[in-house]
């Protein structure tokens, strides 16, 4: 039987856990390491380095290296371009949000651009081979590792959670479950003990900020609130250090060129000189020549505003459970930040005791995260954790505003509904528009998706009562479906996520094909096939129902030249869904023929409409 | 019109009680089909006193028996059964947790939600016309102070006076819902004819369609006092 894990992919760093005997465990490479950096390079030569390479590769060809992807995942070019500041590496991409869709960032190493979920995915199947490795040394007949519950920020939204679940496929694992960090925590930490009570899960890590309330009962680990801020981390405070530093440098005029390699040595030393502080009063910046002496009250004063900014999640975290801060019976650490004392000290204030830290801060979440592979693939009863969604899920209505169906907070899986009619006669398709958020207006909110509600009957305007439910499922992700409820049919949706890849994307991404090269390229010529049979048969239809298609008939196309072209789409579309790749080919080649004429005749038809608009001296 | 009692298992066709979980035949976790209340689900009378910690309790036990983490491994019609009773579960939950949802609810399953809830909650209740005249008037007039620059302490300290009586009215309205839930669940234990049910019902709608009222008019205040800031 193969092997299913736990994995904490991480914004520094990522770890890989498993379930032995009852006790979860980090898988850890020879010399006791379980830490692999969440960094990718790729060498001139096209070799992808992941972890401790890849990370000395940033002090050598920092342009051609990646790390902290974890900020972009699920997010749109034009979101991240304030972070591309010390950054070696390229950030571009297409827009995404209210106006477009599929806007993805890009991340250009060398020649080559990746997603960030295929940044992550080779993460991801750096942890997979360790773990097989590890499997296979401990004399495991199928050493294998096909499954994974992967943990995400608990403020994480849908596009973030869906990245990340993305990448996982990517990388070859089927993805037992998205779970949310500080739950995750929390359920290692109740490994030991019986806890009772009420918990409070202090998450700083590299990126993100979460804070999860808890009520454990029975073995019940019940989020009752959770906040967070998933752009706040130790890497805030690596790039005020930074800044510092460079500050300080540049008047010298010490020879130091600011070459992406020089800025990534400043950051090296910056985070040596922010580990030191959580041991010692003082200590000193170095960077080749330069020395620059910092003590732990300087460090504090300049990192005080982002400590700061994790009190208000907090505080609302706590409102939102209806507690006070007083009646937190225990709180947990999680992250490297929290090494920093004072953050320690913040937290302890806050809630007036002093927070526990006894597990590793760094490998709490990867051990939580295997006991809930466990749980899934053995059955295994003795815990459960309930979670709740992060942020309220609602659509855009009239007049910008958002309407919320789904309040944060809620306990997943949840279920809203809708009731969706027409404005005009006989109109057969509805546009929603999904967002995320606590916001007034739809343009302060998280665009998730754009649906299209296709194929209701044709009634009078107001007559349609169409049925939009929306699911939230135990990993926090949505899905959507649609009733008309006169006529009970079930209406079609097309989705177009503002920020993310289609399925067909993530298909084509698949690290598998560098593997198991062979048998994936069928598959991907099959894939192709069928996209560019799809995307002929999306043409065709398209101007079949062209408003102007019955004059084009009636002037323009031979006699049976219209039923020959439908004959041979239905042909089409029967086909589409067959394995053999040629079948698929010969029918698109012969839609495209056969439509050859009618795209000609539209063709000249718009030119000369686009022409008779304006007036010959335009021309 | 009376509700329906059972239902059917899909996996063995075998009968069922309308709020059964797992078929009592074949103990396969059942689809959310045909099912009854949120209080039926939960196993609970259609009372709007109901205590804390039972309700913790049954929420964590029927948790523990149909969550989708426990049918990860199942046939996909059974884990769409237990993603659909989890959800169904958590909503149930979630609704009948705060007393103020519990009361909307028990009117929408009784028949006497207003047909449109935002229509509703901007007319003004009859027996708050006197109250929400006097209101209005002393906004129009604060209004008028600050636009024409008087210090903030003056016409603040009177839209606070303002608030008072609609306070006064808030704290009223939340003893009187006490009270009324109270009466209703009286008259279920007794097992009261459906003249006096309607009626305890038709007391709590208006009371809470009042009280939504209020809710709206404080937040109104509070959101003057805030635009001032």
């Amino acid at each position: 039987m193969s092997r299913a894990v736990g994995i904490d992919l991480g914004t520094t760093n990522s770890l890989v856990a498993y379930v032995k005997d009852g006790v979860p465990v980090v898988i850890r490479d020879r010399s006791g390491d379980g830490l692999v950096p969440s960094i990718v390079s790729v060498a001139e030569d096209g070799t992808i380095h992941v972890g401790r390479e890849a990370q000395r590769r940033l002090l050598t060809d920092a342009q051609r290296t990646v790390y902290s992807v974890k900020r972009f995942m699920g997010k749109g070019a034009e979101e991240v371009r304030g972070e591309a500041r010390h950054l070696p590496f390229r950030i571009s991409g297409e827009a995404g949000g209210a106006g477009g869709s599929g806007g993805v960032v890009r991340i250009g190493l060398g020649d080559r651009e990746f997603t960030p979920p295929e940044i992550s995915a080779l993460i991801l199947r750096e942890l997979k081979h360790r773990a097989e490795a590890f499997f296979a040394a401990q004399g495991d007949i199928d050493p294998d590792v096909d499954r994974a519950v992967i943990t995400v920020p608990a403020y994480f939204n849908d596009a973030q959670r869906t990245a990340t679940r993305d990448a996982g496929r990517i990388a070859g694992l089927e993805v037992l479950r998205i779970i949310n960090e500080p739950t995750a925590a929390s359920l290692a930490y109740g490994l030991d003990k019986r806890h009772t009570g009420l918990i409070a899960v202090y998450d700083l890590g590299g990126g993100t900020f979460d804070i999860s309330v808890l009520r454990v009962e029975d073995g019940v680990f019940q989020v009752l609130s959770t906040n967070g801020d998933t752009y706040l981390g130790g890497d805030d405070i690596d790039v005020l250090l930074m800044d510092r530093v460079l500050a300080d440098m540049t008047p010298v005029a010490s020879g130091f060129s600011r070459t992406p390699e020089a800025v990534q040595a400043i950051r090296k030393a910056v985070i040596q000189a922010k580990w030191d502080l959580s041991e010692r009063d003082d200590t000193e910046i170095r960077v080749g020549e330069y020395r620059k002496r910092i003590t732990r009250a300087e460090f504090e004063a300049l990192i005080q505003p982002i400590v700061d900014r994790t009190l208000g999640p907090c505080r609302q975290a706590l409102a939102d459970a209806g507690l006070a801060a007083s009646q937190i019976d225990e709180v947990v650490l999680v992250g490297g930040s929290t090494r920093i004392p004072l953050v320690r000290r913040a937290v302890a204030e806050l809630f007036g005791r002093a927070p526990h830290s006894e597990l590793n801060p760094d490998e709490v979440v990867a051990l939580g995260a295997a006991v809930q592979a466990d749980i899934l693939i053995t059955g295994n009863r003795e815990m459960l954790l309930l979670d709740v969604t992060p942020l309220s899920l609602g659509i855009e209505t009239m007049g910008g505003v958002m309407s919320k169906i789904i309040m944060r907070n809620s306990t997943i899986p949840a279920t809203g509904s809708e009731m969706f009619t027409t404005g005009v006669d006989n109109q057969t398709a509805v546009d929603i528009h999904v967002l995320q958020g606590e916001r007034e207006l739809v343009g302060d909110n998280r665009s998730l998706a754009r649906f299209k509600l296709r194929g209701i009957p044709p009634m009078p305007a107001g007559m349609p009562r169409v049925q939009v439910q929306f699911q939230i499922d135990a990993n926090g992700i949505l899905s959507v479906s649609a009733r008309e409820l006169r006529t009970e049919v079930e209406q079609t949706i097309e989705v177009k996520p503002s920020y993310g890849l289609t399925d067909e994307e993530v298909e084509r991404m698949l690290l598998d094909s560098f593997e198991h090269a062979e048998a994936d390229f069928e598959a991907r010529l099959l894939i192709e096939a069928r996209n560019e049979a799809e995307t002929v048969i999306q043409a065709t239809e398209k101007s079949l129902r062209a408003s102007d298609f019955a004059e084009i008939d009636k002037a323009e196309l031979a006699p049976g030249e219209r039923e020959k072209i439908e004959s041979v789409l239905s042909g089409l579309k029967l086909v589409l869904n067959a394995t053999d790749r040629e079948t698929i080919q010969k029918w698109t080649k012969a839609l495209n023929d056969a439509t050859q004429h009618l795209a000609e005749v539209m063709m000249n038809r718009s030119v000369s409409a686009a022409l008779s608009g304006k007036n010959v001296n335009e021309v | 019109m009376s509700s329906p009692t059972l239902q059917v298992c899909r996996e063995c066709g075998g009968g069922a009680p309308v709020d059964a979980h797992f078929c009592p035949q074949c103990s396969k976790i059942l689809t959310l089909g045909r099912h009854g209340d949120y209080f039926a689900f939960l196993g609970l009378p259609r009372k709007l006193g109901i205590d804390a910690e039972d309700l913790e309790q049954r929420f964590r036990g029927l948790s523990r028996k149909f969550h989708p983490d426990y049918f990860y491994n199942a046939a996909p019609a059974e884990r769409r059964a237990s993603l659909e009773r989890s959800s169904y579960l958590n909503d149930a939950y979630r609704t009948l947790k705060q007393p103020i949802t519990r009361i909307e609810y028990l009117l929408q399953v009784e028949g006497l939600a207003p047909k449109n809830p935002q229509e509703a909650s901007r007319q003004v209740p009859p027996a708050l016309l006197e109250e929400v005249f006097a209101l209005n008037e002393e906004l129009d007039e604060i209004r008028d102070l600050r636009s024409g620059g008087a210090p903030a302490e003056a016409w603040k300290s009177r839209l606070e006076r303002a608030r008072r009586p609609i306070e006064a009215k808030r704290v009223e309205h939340e003893a009187q819902l006490e009270e009324l839930s109270a009466r209703w669940d009286a008259l279920v234990e007794s097992g009261a004819g459906e003249r006096d049910r309607r009626a305890a019902l038709e007391a709590l709608r208006d009371r809470f369609l009042e009280r939504n009222y209020i809710t709206n008019l404080l937040a109104g205040i509070e959101r003057e006092l805030n635009a001032a800031l």
